[in-house]
């Protein structure tokens, strides 16, 4: 038997995924795999208007089509729901959301009638013969266009405007009173893009009418938050809603909104007698009505610089666009502030937030939720004023970046950078990518009139965030703090099971929560069985349980390792009985009748059938002051928060923040305006890693996405709101075709706010999309070019170098220098 | 999405395939690949109330040499050309096949199918009319042959009857000293091009004695840029006459804007396309092995 001395140590090996083998041949089960008895199918009937009346909808013919069960309409809902909750204070929170459109369609693709039916054939041939007569609204598409108000989306809230706050932090006149140099950005963009998941969202409802209860069976991916929505709408007591996920194929933050589709199934189940509804998106559902991601414009920025290029103050006013309704929102106009300084030491600032509706796609939390924007935004600026300044874009993040030596840091508004280290991963991927020959074949290209350019994006990935956010954005949300739950338990022959309230979509959660109960108990992680995918019955989930936001590693493996360790404290107390020795003399370990508890003095042992036996069906060998001892352990870890001042807008918001660094090297073909790119490498710093090889797939995967969305992705909606990019085809995910092969390299700066050490991760930060808009820069600067927006495609570098449409900085920077 | 439901007839024969349609009427659709009509289906933008599966009927695959010509059958599949020795004798084939949408899309899409289909951003026909190419059509009664330049009409409207379809497609192998190539700038691979070139050359020395151009995805049906072959013919390549026949492929060019680009975008791309395309057919017409793939953003 090995003793815990010689114990190795499974947290920090690429251990393979124990969920790949049954993924990989097929045998994952996803939430379309399940069949039931009496299943009936859904279809929406969606509006193709952006903003219409609906005058009369007559569903008479669909229903009299063979195979049709039943129709549902929204006048039909109303009387039986809650509007859903807002989150926001008013004017946001006057908005009445409802799953089915009521008397207005407010975008493209929204649903106003739900057809069911014995068959998804049968669904989709009725869902053609309901008849909705429609009078067109105009449609307002732009966000600064709609806070003008002249189209009012929701007259109930009398404005578009959904939130306004000022973030203010420092002593900002002083700074640029005192500065040396001052640079104005009239217009900055980041784009609407979306995620893509392999499956899209699917929803299978059971609303019993035989002991009142809401069965979902559905890949939601933070259901915590939906059961508490769909509780209030629904009028059902919340222990009443069941839900369980199974394997998930992907969210990346878009699946947490499918809570209103999911209220459509229960009700359509209910009038259907009970029987199960499933309803599976289509791709171009899923693209047109999902969710997309926030889309933010950034007007009238001044930047205050110091002589040597050294960023005092940034003020900026900023537009934030939640589509037509805002559902999580507006957390995202205070989520963003979990980065206010970026990886930057500035200390004053101010930025006036607003959130507007438009006739849009509602917005969901889409991978690098709302920081993302923010970072890009910060990128932005460091890069055109270096530019503007003559400064080289690697030698003004160096003067500007926080220091290794000043973490833990506290930023303006008072959240506490755990740890980092940014001049380091600058370094690793200078040295990774070859920084000073591509400097030098830049030179010599340019030299051919070749444009090639060289770009650096550093961002952040806050993980673990103190939901007492959301008072700053509505003092009177019930909501603060952070916790996931876990459960460990010894089964009656001793086999070991963890429960996690968590749905991984991909993150590998099996293999890194076993990685983490292995070390707990010396034993090999085959041995450990983790149970994944959210159950409401197995009761260990909090209200934040699900799996978002860049945090399994410090809050699900947090709760997971504190479930383990009174697991191991009862076997402890247990053995010591039976083997009649002191706690301290009990060594865990493995032996010839598996895994095994020891006595070191008698060298006697017990392995984990025979300590679960005494306890589940051997009790009355215990003594009663050993009845407390149930090996089976539950565990709740709460985040050390405290509530944030919500007048002051200050306080801890995020518990860890892992850092990327990215640089591409990337040539503008200046006959087809393709932009290429030549070099790339990511750098990551998640703190002390679980497994090397889940946080590299992360990675690949980040980049991927990110590059994507800064060259290929683009929700593109018309002038009266028709969405353009409904399919694949003109939607371009990336492909593997164009990926550039990248080049990865890590540093690891441990947590001191984790217990391991480790930062949740796997958002990225976005970081592509920084540093493609800052190579593409770097080639067009010369050219009197800089990027304003934060996608560019070929045609986009065309219309800005030939058309001179856009990203002219003629226009768009004053620089204003001091003597 | 679920398409409309529709009555499935498997011809064993292509005459039977051309009976079908003419006892089943306008609403009947043949099937040969499916790449194009299934998706349609499926969105419910095309709804044929009979399908007439033609992926049965033996004998219509295949890649033959004869007589100075490689004839194709309707249903080869554009991963059999783009594997095929034989079709690789003009490379400006090989090009085509190897580059259309994604390996899924090639193992099962046809050279008849698309044809047939006409769609205007169909790489088949941009890359046939550089060559010369004649498309055989089984009709009731007869089977005729049609010079590829008469059998695209107009956006998805070929010479084809209702009760015809494409037999058999026949490309007479360029002269020797003749080289071509097909080149695309598309955003992904599963997607069509923003815009495509086709350049087929015959030198003599340094002078080019004939020249043919097209151009994808700037019009309705692929674009015959005579202008730009004008601007060729008789003359050495040089940068100056590749310069003059980009700009004459540029004016010939007639895109729209959509979500592949704006009009003034692909205008500009399509000329950069024939000129990269030109660069590549000389170095061929010279016998230069030169392999060539699409641009993908």
């Amino acid at each position: 038997m090995s003793s815990e001395n010689n114990k190795k140590n499974w947290v920090g090996k690429p251990l393979p995924r124990k969920e790949e083998d049954r993924l990989l041949r097929g045998r994952g089960k996803f939430a379309d795999d399940i069949k039931m008895r009496e299943m009936l199918y859904l279809r929406f009937v969606r509006s193709p208007y952006a903003h219409a009346r609906i005058v009369s909808i007559a569903t008479s013919d669909a229903e009299a089509v063979a195979g049709v069960v039943c129709t549902l309409t929204g006048a039909e809902i109303l009387p039986q729901v809650q509007p859903f909750i807002e989150i926001a204070p008013e004017p946001g929170g006057k908005i009445k959301d409802y799953p089915l459109a009521i008397s207005k369609v407010r975008y493209q693709g929204e649903p106003v009638v739900a057809v069911i039916a014995e068959s998804p054939g049968i669904a989709d041939d009725a869902a053609e013969l309901v008849q909705v007569e429609y009078e067109a609204l105009d449609a307002v598409v732009d966000a600064e266009e709609a806070l003008k108000d002249a189209n009012i989306l929701h007259e109930e809230a009398g404005t578009n405007r959904v939130w306004n706050g000022v973030f203010e932090y420092g002593d900002v006149e002083k700074a640029f009173s005192e500065a040396a140099s001052v640079v104005h950005i009239d217009r900055l963009h980041f784009h609407r893009f979306s995620s893509t998941p392999l499956e899209a969202n699917v929803v299978i409802a059971q609303w019993n009418p035989k002991d009142e209860r809401i069965y979902y069976w559905c890949n939601n991916s933070f259901p915590s938050f939906a059961i508490q929505f769909l509780s209030a709408h629904l009028n059902v007591h919340i222990d009443r809603i069941r839900v369980e996920t199974s394997d998930i194929g992907g969210s990346f933050g878009i699946k947490i909104t499918s809570y209103p589709q999911m209220a459509v199934c229960a009700l359509a189940s209910k009038k259907a007698g009970g029987r199960p509804i499933k309803w599976v998106e289509t791709r171009s559902e899923h693209n047109t009505s999902s969710a997309h991601g926030n889309e933010r414009t950034f007007r009238d920025t001044r930047v205050a610089l110091d002589k040597d290029g050294v960023i005092t103050a940034i003020a900026s006013r900023h537009i934030d666009d939640c589509g037509a309704y805002p559902r999580y929102e507006p957390l995202g106009c205070v989520i963003w502030s979990q980065v206010v300084p970026g990886v930057y030491r500035f200390k004053n600032t101010r930025i006036d937030f607003t959130q507007t509706v438009t006739n849009k796609c509602p917005v969901g939390p889409n991978r690098g939720y709302s920081r993302m924007q923010h970072l890009w935004f910060l990128e932005r600026v460091v890069d055109i004023c270096a530019h503007e300044l003559g400064i080289p874009a690697d030698e003004m993040r160096l003067r500007n970046y926080i220091r290794p030596e000043e973490f833990p840091y506290t930023t303006p508004n008072g959240c506490v950078y755990d740890s980092g280290n940014y001049p380091k991963m600058l370094q690793v991927a200078k040295g990774l990518i070859g920084w000073d020959e591509w400097k030098k074949k830049r030179a010599a290209a340019r030299k051919q009139g070749r444009l090639i350019g060289m770009g650096i994006g550093t961002t952040l990935d806050s993980g673990t965030n103190n939901f007492g956010q959301s008072q700053i954005v509505n003092p009177g949300a019930p909501f603060s703090g952070n916790s996931q739950g876990a459960n460990c338990k010894l089964d009656i022959y001793g086999e070991v099971v963890v429960a996690v309230g968590s749905c991984p979509q991909g993150q590998g959660h099996e293999t890194t929560a076993a990685q983490v109960v292995a070390d707990v108990l010396n034993i090999h992680p085959d041995l450990i069985t983790v149970r994944t995918g959210f159950d409401t019955e197995r009761n260990v989930h909090t209200g934040f349980s699900g799996t978002y936001a860049s945090q399994f590693a410090v809050s699900g493996l947090s709760a997971v390792h504190g479930a383990a360790q009174k697991l191991k404290a009862e076997m402890k107390r247990l053995a010591a009985f039976v083997l009649e020795t002191k706690e301290d003399d009990i060594e865990f370990g493995t032996g010839a009748q598996g895994p095994e508890l020891r006595a070191k003095s008698t060298g006697k042992s017990i392995n984990y059938w025979g300590l679960a036996n005494i306890v589940n069906v051997n009790s009355a060998v215990l003594p009663v002051e050993m009845h407390d001892v149930t090996l089976n352990c539950r565990y709740i870890w709460r985040a050390p928060f405290k509530v944030p001042d919500k007048v002051k807008k200050y306080g801890n918001l995020t518990l860890t923040y892992a850092s990327q660094l990215h640089i591409a090297v990337i040539e503008i073909d200046r006959d087809t305006f393709i932009p290429r790119i030549l070099d790339y490498v990511a750098v990551d710093d998640c703190g002390t890693v679980i497994n090397p090889a889940i946080v590299e797939g992360q990675v690949y995967g980040a980049t991927a996405h990110g590059i994507g969305a800064a060259l290929m992705e683009s929700c593109v909606y018309d002038a009266v709101g028709n969405m353009l990019t409904s399919t694949f085809s003109d939607y371009t995910p990336i492909t593997a075709v164009n990926m550039p092969k990248v080049k990865y390299g890590h540093i690891e700066t441990p947590s001191p706010h984790s217990y391991s050490g480790a930062k949740g991760m796997g958002e990225g930060g976005a970081a592509p999309i920084h540093t493609i808009s800052a190579a593409l820069q770097d080639a067009l600067f010369a050219e009197g070019i800089i990027v304003d927006d934060s996608f560019n495609n070929a045609d986009s570098l065309f219309r800005a170098m030939v058309g001179k449409e856009i990203g002219q900085a003629a226009k768009l920077v004053t620089v204003e220098r001091r003597p | 999405m679920y398409p409309r439901a529709f009555h499935y007839h498997r011809a064993s024969s292509l005459k039977e395939a051309v009976t079908m349609l003419s006892q089943l009427g306008d609403d009947a659709k043949l099937l040969a690949g499916g790449q194009s009509l299934i998706p349609l289906m499926k969105l419910r933008f095309a709804n044929p109330q009979h399908l007439v599966d033609l992926n049965f009927v033996p004998g219509t695959s295949y890649i033959k040499e004869e007589g100075g010509a490689l004839r194709f059958g309707a249903l080869t599949r554009h991963a059999e050309i783009e594997n095929s020795a034989t079709a690789a004798k003009i490379p400006i084939l090989h090009d085509c096949a190897a580059g259309i949408a994604d390996v899924q899309v090639r193992n099962r899409g046809t050279i008849g199918g698309s044809l047939a289909e006409a769609d205007p951003s169909g790489d088949w026909a941009v890359v046939l009319i550089t060559l010369a190419t004649e498309v055989r059509c089984l009709g009731k009664k007869s089977e005729r042959t049609v010079r590829f330049a008469d059998f695209i009409k107009d956006a998805y409207t070929t010479a084809l009857a209702h009760d015809e379809l494409v037999s058999e497609v026949v490309v007479k192998k360029p002269p020797k000293g003749s080289g071509g190539a097909y080149i695309a700038f598309k955003r992904s691979a599963p997607v069509y091009p923003t815009a495509s070139a086709a350049v087929q050359l015959t030198l003599d020395g340094d002078v080019c004695k004939d020249a043919a151009i097209a151009l994808g995805c700037v019009g309705l049906t692929a674009i015959k840029a005579r202008d730009a072959e004008a601007a060729l013919r008789g003359q050495r390549i040089t940068d100056k006459t590749i310069a003059a026949a980009m700009e004459a492929a540029r004016a010939a060019a007639d895109p729209q804007s959509d979500m592949r680009g704006s009009a003034d975008y692909k205008r500009a791309l399509v000329g950069a396309l024939v000129k990269r395309a030109i660069e590549i057919a000389v170095r061929r017409a010279r016998g230069e092995q030169v392999e060539v793939g699409h641009i993908y953003a």
